[in-house]
């Protein structure tokens, strides 16, 4: 077990955390193994890589790692690293290929990780045995209505049990069709000198944030900036007003929703939703059909964070997708992807893909204020003294809704909950002792589950 | 690499052109610096198109798939979205840049071609944007620009510009300033 105190660390009766987690090296270690080395992580999805052969590249943890859909059509995913000396195997983002041949000296893997060929083998091995030598694989692959998870825990829970009454919520985006969602085009790739953990909980729950952090953005897009309400997610212009009324956070722990619940408002920032919300109410009917009426009329259209522990965030609405991978415990990469339902017509999906640039890709006008933040929350912690203040995260404590979804719901997005609910879920994942304990031991609320 | 045939980009502007036309890209590059975005507004043509593709780190002889993965944009935007960009700029609420962040732009390499109409021409250039803001957050950032501009009574106007950074990983925070 691990030196840490986590009770000092994480105090879930005063809802404060330790600023050293964000800064401590020895916790970032510490999470690379608890964490990364454990939970199941999002690799990628059918859309990107339906053929054999095609492959893609992304990390888990600090690991980079490729994967590839093989001859036989099965997902697998592989350490980009030579068995050889450990060179990468691929430089390539994503592709189509037949094998991967390392640069350094030639050694070449098939598809499905098995070492194919070995230049000069004959000549100048006698002790080579090819079949111990492949792809070092990711223990386990896993899909979830063409969302594609690994992880590097041989035992474990599987993934549907560890994404438990998230796929309830996950449904309105994967399953709103028989066709499902696919992701559009490459991500927005930015790297910032902050801790990983930051960005998590921001996009998951941090609605405090966004009519002040993005008070310029705000002036200018959406319903506020456009003349369309004097409110935009419930908040009122320049930050005065905030109404509660009809939207949630909620606790399925591991993972955390957000949601407005009005059906359209996940189109809010957009200058032009007029044919997305055309094609919302179009496609309404047929959600309520598949999903009920719960998810068909509340949560279809609206602004929904869903995140995924540890470091997956699906946005509904604002159609995007992004994965935080850690780089160091005082710097993280965000990849940014659009989102949309397959049989949304092209005209909805190029408004959306352009959104997601204009508001939250490398330039959006959203997501360039957030990194600041980051920054200076990680790095001011280098200093002894200011490491020893505690973060507060207690706004919303005790208040509690009734909501017919799975979980345990807190009124307003303009709340806390589901940023106390990840560090909570942090300690928990840090703290346990085998893989199966990363998974709270009594089932959330349950009612309204299929 | 398969050899490469010289691509000719057109005929050379008339040299007093070209010096016309470097004298606005200048002036262009220098009103940026000063932060007067409503003027820069005036340099552009109301139909620009305004774009800067994700560098793509596929292989050379990529096969073809039906894979989603595809040509993205950190920048497609019209008159109106690089105004409301602008417009925030100014609403003197954008948090990052007060204390103000300084940008240094330098134009260069700037090649000046004819079209099939006399009054639209073909420029491409070079550029480095230093960023500089807080402490030390200074990044130099360099790429290329091919450049429609159009030649009015009222001047130059851009009407489109497609901007090459050849940085897949931003590692700047974000690209919220105009190249």
């Amino acid at each position: 077990m691990s030196s840490f105190d986590y009770s000092s660390l994480i105090n879930e009766e005063t809802a404060q955390q330790s600023r050293s987690i964000f800064w401590d090296p020895d916790i970032y270690q510490e999470e690379l193994k608890q964490i990364f080395n454990r939970c199941w992580l999002f690799l990628g999805h059918d859309s990107q890589i339906p053929e054999a052969g095609d492959f893609l590249r992304t990390y888990m943890g600090e690991d980079d790692v490729i994967v590839v859909r093989g001859e036989d059509l099965e997902v697998r995913a592989f350490l980009n690293a030579c068995s050889h000396r450990g060179n990468k195997l691929c430089q390539a983002e994503w592709g189509k290929t037949k094998s991967f041949t390392c640069s350094y000296h030639g050694w070449a893997y098939d598809t499905s990780g098995n070492l194919a060929a070995v230049p000069l083998e004959e000549e100048i091995y006698d002790n080579l045995d090819r079949s111990q030598l492949g792809m070092v694989p990711v223990a386990r692959v896993q899909n979830y209505k063409g969302m594609i998870f690994g992880t590097f825990a041989q035992e474990g829970p599987d993934l549907i049990e560890y994404l438990g009454d998230a796929a309830y919520y996950l449904d309105v985006v994967l399953d709103a069709s028989p066709e499902g969602m696919e992701l559009m085009g490459s991500p927005y790739r930015v790297e910032i000198r902050g801790n990983w953990k930051l960005p998590v909980e921001n996009a998951i729950g941090d609605g405090y944030h966004v009519a002040w952090a993005h008070a310029g953005a705000m002036r200018v897009v959406g319903t506020i900036g456009q003349g369309r309400s004097d409110t935009v997610l419930g908040i009122g212009k320049d930050n005065a007003t905030f109404d509660t009324t009809g939207q949630v956070q909620v606790a399925i722990p591991p993972h955390t929703i957000l949601s407005t619940l009005d059906g359209q408002s996940g189109y809010a920032l957009y200058d032009n939703p007029g044919p997305c919300i055309d094609y919302l109410e179009k496609t309404r009917p047929s959600v309520i059909d598949r999903l009920g009426e719960v998810r068909g009329k509340q949560l279809y259209g609206s602004e929904t964070h869903m995140g995924i522990f540890p470091n997956l965030q699906i946005i509904q609405g604002l159609n995007l997708l992004r994965v935080i991978h850690p780089k160091g415990p005082g710097s993280f990469e965000v990849a940014t992807f659009s989102m949309a339902d397959k049989n949304t017509p092209d005209d909805v999906k190029e408004i959306i893909t352009k959104h997601v640039g204009q508001t939250f890709g490398t330039a959006g006008i959203l997501e360039g204020d957030d990194g600041d933040f980051t920054e200076a929350i990680t790095h001011s912690a280098d200093g002894y003294a200011t490491r020893q203040m505690k973060g507060w995260l207690g706004m919303g404590e005790g208040r509690k809704i009734d909501w017919e979804g799975p979980g345990d719901a807190s009124p307003g997005i303009v709340n806390e909950l589901c940023q106390r609910e990840f560090y909570q879920q942090w300690k928990r994942a840090m703290t346990a002792s085998n893989v199966a304990e990363i998974l709270p031991t009594q089932t959330s609320n349950q009612k309204g589950s299929k | 690499m398969a050899k490469k045939k010289v691509v000719q980009l057109g005929k050379d502007t008339d040299i007093n052109t070209a010096y016309q036309i470097e004298r606005f890209l200048v002036a262009e590059a220098r009103i940026l610096d000063e932060e007067r975005y409503d003027d820069w507004l005036t340099y552009l043509d109301a139909d620009i198109s305004y774009q800067m593709p994700i560098p793509i780190n596929t292989y050379r002889r990529n096969r073809p798939s039906n894979t989603t993965f595809s040509q993205t944009m950190i920048y497609d935007e019209n008159f109106e979205k690089l105004q409301q960009r602008a417009a925030r700029e100014d609403t003197g609420m954008v948090w990052l840049n007060d204390p103000m962040t300084h940008h240094i732009r330098t134009i260069t390499n700037i090649e000046s071609f004819c079209t099939d109409d006399p009054a639209v021409y073909d420029v491409r250039s070079k550029f480095t944007l230093l960023r500089s803001r807080r402490n030390r957050d200074h990044v130099s950032h360099t790429g290329s620009r091919k450049d429609t501009l159009v030649k009015t009574s009222d001047g130059f106007k851009i009407r489109s510009r497609l901007v090459h950074l050849p940085e897949r990983v931003i590692i700047d925070k974000n690209l919220n300033m105009f190249f």
